[in-house]
């Protein structure tokens, strides 16, 4: 089936989200508007209009209440998803990484890049509550990573008792919320984690990262279980919500891409199955690197943003789902 | 000495205790040596340092050389001798004495000392007039005087050398013996830090032999297979038999270019930077005996020549080098110039062998009246075979077909020749070619105009075809021509804008691969040029290789490190066109196949197999399917190990899942978001109706 072609940025896109229903989805890029889109049709709903940078990562909270971003003009920003307004917003030192919410939805976390002599950071606040007063109140923990590799990628891990974070040197941390301290560290990367996302129930993590490999983790001990190679730095990879598959987005960096044509096949996002590490299909249509790339919850579409400025929305035929290994 | 300050200093504390007469019970032994004591130390042990510092009767002797050969004169004559040889010896420095031995009559006995101020003097003039003909009747031999040392240390008992103990090296040929006649391929890779050996099995090449830091740059298989050569900054080192264990080993440093010779019998090494100014013995090139591991010749190099620089004929019998208006052809085992001198040819250009037989062809430019000419060449017989006069010609390059029927010499002509000082500018440039053939009497030589640029040619090398890519690109066609005997090569086919920019006939002839490679982005055509139809097209993206397997079932392409930084890959395709494997290796840098023999069976047997090949193939296609079945079972087999495991973990993440289910319900204010997980809420549908344009239509009667 075509695919819808979402076009409303500008520059190219950082990250896409659906929401917990899988109605909405969200989209940031290195313009300043995170976008909100109609899954459904790929209409756009509106934007959220305050960031004066580039907004690297989005989030929004499983009632679909609060959404919020975080750009490289050092500010965390929560929305409401409906009318579009600032609720609260925090300046960091740094430009804003990444952004979660918890799985409650009253907490959330954000991390800071290092740079200008501030190192980066890990934050972790109390949502309950986003007023005027937002940015006065003092975060929950705050971990600083002095002298460490940042962090580039978050995720949330175990009901909001830990978190997990990747860094720029492929290191893989877990930290305990209650202690702050780091209570595991695997270093299966050799190159930066661009990006993590978790299985629908949380057990599995996938990694993906500059070294050209995506890599299944679990969640709660961080061995690493599987993994997916390919020839170039994968920039999203996600786990299917409905299926034993994980897709894989990525391509060169940006400054190497003239050096290759989209007919090899380097932008496709590439389908593997989960246990069996095995490219079954390819999905071509970007002319740039993938840079996010998500799931809908009920399986049966997937959308993938790209260097290009495009999100495009793919629903699955019926062909990927009669799909099956011999074993 | 030591021994004796010993003692004296001993009897010194001697006298000391013997001052003290407070010590007389701890009186020290007497040390003395007694009266008559002689020590039985050679001077030697004592300071054997400084004996070894003592002027010899020798020092100063290297600058003395002695002359042989020199005329014996009267003594009315010696001064006029005197004079000559001083003229002579001057030149290579200053003379500080000199030494006529004389016969009682007063004559000369025909041999003289001469003295330089330095050993490096006398030196030159051992490389300068040793074997310097003085007249006629002498000729002078000239030896440094430490030289008679040297000679009269000779032992008188002449010892055998003792042989070498033999050493077992298994069968080399091994490799021809597989069951399915598989070929090897050799992969270098990680910049050449790796290099491996796979056996090109089906569906997937095994391997058999990886080895870091086999190589520092890059490896060679020898033409018939037999040894893998790998480079080192020391030399070259061969490797063979099963266990790949080293052969031989060449110490050549610097090496850079290898060649063997077409039977291997000789590995010709070449290292650009040797210093051949060291020793007197040439360093750049060196000819080795693949067998015994023995240096058999060594020359120098000139800086400006094309590689190889020696060229074998192909029983090993000869090989050739150009020089300046020369062609010197060199036998072996012998290693001297045949016939003791080399050919002169004024002017020559170039020059190959036959594949197949000891004829050579070279090729000679225009000199003012005379044309540029080709000329087959016999040898040892030196006879011409053949001489063909070309006008107008720019260039010539000449491509003998493998089986050696034909040769083909593509000449660049030009319609304009404009001269410019020093260099010359052609223009109106076209092409022709002139085919020998060299199978038939007197042989023919036709010829077949192209108007356009040729880009490449390359002849089947089984059969009568020739294949030329010509025109200015990307608007390049291929065109294909037969040779028939007694008429000139027909064209057989063309096709009209192929992009492409090399080509690569199978080693048995019939099918072709038409490639653009590098700039061309790795388009692929698999050509049968037995009914000219295009079996398959490819591509592997920005591929700088293609090279078809020894007999021709397979072919490789692959995207070289050096040629391209990304994306460095081999790919293995059927000889119709269809993608068996691709390989990604990290900085991947060389594939190369190893090369077979030729085959034994004569051409009757060759046929025979053809014409029953129906019962063979059935044969071989059940073969192949038990192979893919093994092969998928044993994936399945592997499969199923691997999602058990999962499943396992699985269960237990769902186990623990459920479990956490009331916190999960505590967290998102009791309510259970488990079940509504993307169906978008308690979505319901609704039918809205819109009224969106009435339209009335009237209708004629």
């Amino acid at each position: 089936m075509k695919p819808l072609m979402l076009h409303g940025h500008e520059r190219s896109i950082t990250q896409i989200k659906y929401n917990r229903d899988g109605d909405l989805l969200f989209s940031s890029a290195k313009d300043n508007h995170p976008c909100v889109w109609y899954s459904i049709n790929g209409e756009r709903l509106g934007t959220y209009e305050g960031h004066q940078g580039v907004v690297w990562a989005i989030d929004v909270d499983w009632e679909t209440k609060r959404f919020m971003s975080g750009a490289g003009d050092n500010m965390l920003m929560i929305w409401d998803v409906q009318t579009g307004k600032a609720l609260g917003k925090i300046e960091a030192k740094t430009s804003v990484r990444t952004c979660n919410f918890s799985y409650s939805g009253n907490m959330a976390l954000y991390s800071t890049d290092s740079t200008m002599g501030n190192p980066s950071e890990i934050f972790i606040i109390d949502v309950r509550t986003v007023d005027s007063s937002f940015s006065t109140n003092d975060p929950i923990l705050q971990i600083p990573l002095t002298n460490a590799p940042k962090a580039t990628s978050m995720v949330w891990g175990n009901l909001d008792e830990v978190v997990i974070s990747g860094h720029d040197n492929g290191d893989l941390a877990q930290w305990d919320l209650r202690t702050g301290k780091k209570i595991n560290l695997v270093s299966e990367h050799a190159k930066s984690i661009n990006d993590m996302q978790l299985s629908k129930d949380g057990g599995f993590l996938i990694t993906a990262s500059r070294d050209c490999t995506a890599k299944l983790f679990d969640a709660d001990t961080l061995e690493c279980l599987k993994t997916y190679k390919t020839e170039r730095p994968v920039n999203s990879a996600a786990i299917s919500p409905i299926l034993d598959h994980v897709v894989l987005g990525g391509g060169q960096d940006a400054m190497d891409v003239t050096t290759t044509s989209t007919r090899v096949g380097k932008f496709d996002a590439r389908f593997f199955h989960l246990v069996f590490e095995e490219e079954f299909g390819r999905v071509k249509g970007h002319f740039g690197p993938i840079n996010s790339l998500a799931f809908h919850p009920d399986g049966k579409t997937y959308a993938s943003g790209g260097e290009d400025g495009y999100v495009r929305l793919h629903q699955f035929d019926p062909s990927y789902f009669d799909f099956k290994f011999d074993y | 000495m030591a021994r004796r300050k010993e003692s004296d200093r001993a009897q010194q504390n001697n006298d000391d205790s013997d001052s003290n007469p407070n010590d007389e019970l701890e009186e020290e032994p007497n040390f003395d040596d007694p009266e008559g004591y002689e020590d039985d130390i050679s001077e030697q042990d004592l300071m054997g340092d400084l004996i070894r510092q003592r002027p010899k009767e020798t020092d100063g002797v290297e600058s003395i050389v002695v002359i042989d050969g020199v005329p014996q004169v009267g003594p009315e004559r010696i001064e006029k001798l005197q004079n000559v040889l001083k003229k002579l010896f001057q030149k290579f420095g200053k003379i500080t004495n000199e030494y006529y031995p004389l016969n009682p009559d007063g004559s000369t006995k025909g041999h003289v000392f001469i003295e330089y101020s330095n050993a490096s003097e006398a030196l030159e003039v051992l490389k300068g007039t040793n074997g310097y003909k003085f007249d006629k009747n002498h000729t002078f031999t000239v030896n440094l005087l430490t030289d008679f040392e040297k000679y009269n240390d000779i032992l008188d008992k002449w010892e055998n050398p003792v042989p070498q103990p033999f050493k077992e090296q298994g069968c080399l040929q091994y490799y021809l013996l597989d069951q399915d006649a598989c070929d090897q391929f050799s992969v270098v890779y990680e910049q050449g830090d790796k290099v491996a050996v796979y056996l090109n099995t089906q569906p997937e090449p095994s391997l058999l032999e990886e080895r870091p830091r086999w190589t520092e740059t890059l490896v060679r298989w020898s033409p018939l297979g037999t040894y893998l050569a790998t480079f080192h900054a020391k030399g070259i080192a061969l490797w063979g038999g099963e266990k790949f264990q080293q052969i031989v080993r060449f110490s050549h440093p610097g090496v850079q270019f290898i060649d063997f010779s077409p039977c291997e019998k000789y590995l010709v090494s070449f290292s650009p930077l040797a210093d051949s100014r060291a020793t007197d013995e040439p360093q750049a090139i060196i000819i080795w005996d693949v067998l015994s591991g023995l240096k058999r010749r060594a020359f120098n190099a000139d800086k400006s020549q094309a590689l190889p620089i020696f060229k074998w004929s192909h029983d090993d019998k000869y090989f050739a080098r150009m020089g300046v208006d020369m062609l010197s052809v060199y036998e072996t085992p012998s290693f001297g110039l045949l016939d003791k001198k080399s050919i002169k040819v004024q002017g020559i250009r170039d020059f190959a062998w036959s594949p197949t037989d000891n004829t050579i062809a070279y090729w000679v430019g225009e000199e003012k009246d005379t044309p540029a000419r080709v000329t087959l060449l016999e040898l040892p017989s030196r006879n011409e075979v053949r001489v063909k006069n070309l006008f107008s010609v720019a260039d010539c390059k000449m491509y003998w077909q493998k089986s050696g029927d034909y040769l083909c010499v593509k000449v660049d002509r030009y319609a304009k020749l404009r001269k410019d000082k020093s260099d010359i500018k052609y223009s109106g440039i076209y092409y022709n070619l002139e085919v020998f053939h060299m199978r038939e009497k007197q042989i023919p030589v036709d010829s077949v105009e192209i108007k356009e640029t040729i880009q490449a040619f390359a002849w089947e090398p089984v059969g009568t075809k020739f294949a030329v890519i010509h025109g200015e690109p990307p608007s390049t066609s291929v065109s294909f021509y037969e040779v028939k005997t007694g008429q000139t090569p027909t064209m057989v086919k063309k096709y009209e804008r192929k992009p492409c920019n090399q080509l690569y006939w199978a080693p048995s002839g019939q099918f072709i691969v038409l490639a653009g490679l590098r700039s061309m982005s790795g388009a692929l055509e698999f050509v049968d040029t037995q009914d000219f139809t295009v079996m398959n097209t490819g591509e592997h993206f920005m591929a700088t290789d293609v090279e078809w397997d020894p007999t021709g079932r397979y072919v490789s392409t692959a995207v070289s490190w050096w040629g391209h930084k990304v994306d460095n890959a081999y790919w293995l395709w059927s000889f119709q066109g269809r993608i068996l494997k691709r390989v990604a290796l990290d900085k991947f840098c060389q594939l190369q196949w190893r090369p077979r023999p030729p085959s034994l069976l004569s051409a009757q047997q060759i046929k025979d197999i053809k014409k029953s090949l129906k019962k063979y193939s059935a044969q071989f296609e059940v073969k192949d399917r038990l192979k893919m079945t093994k092969a998928s079972k044993e994936l399945v087999e592997k499969r199923r190990k691997l999602m058990q495991e999962y499943e396992d973990l699985r269960k237990q993440k769902q186990e623990e899942y459920a479990e956490q289910r009331r916190r999960r319900i505590e967290l998102r204010n009791n309510v259970d978001t488990d079940e509504t997980e993307g169906r978008g809420g308690e979505l319901e549908e609704e039918t809205v109706e819109f009224f969106i344009k009435e339209e009335t239509t009237f209708i004629d009667e």
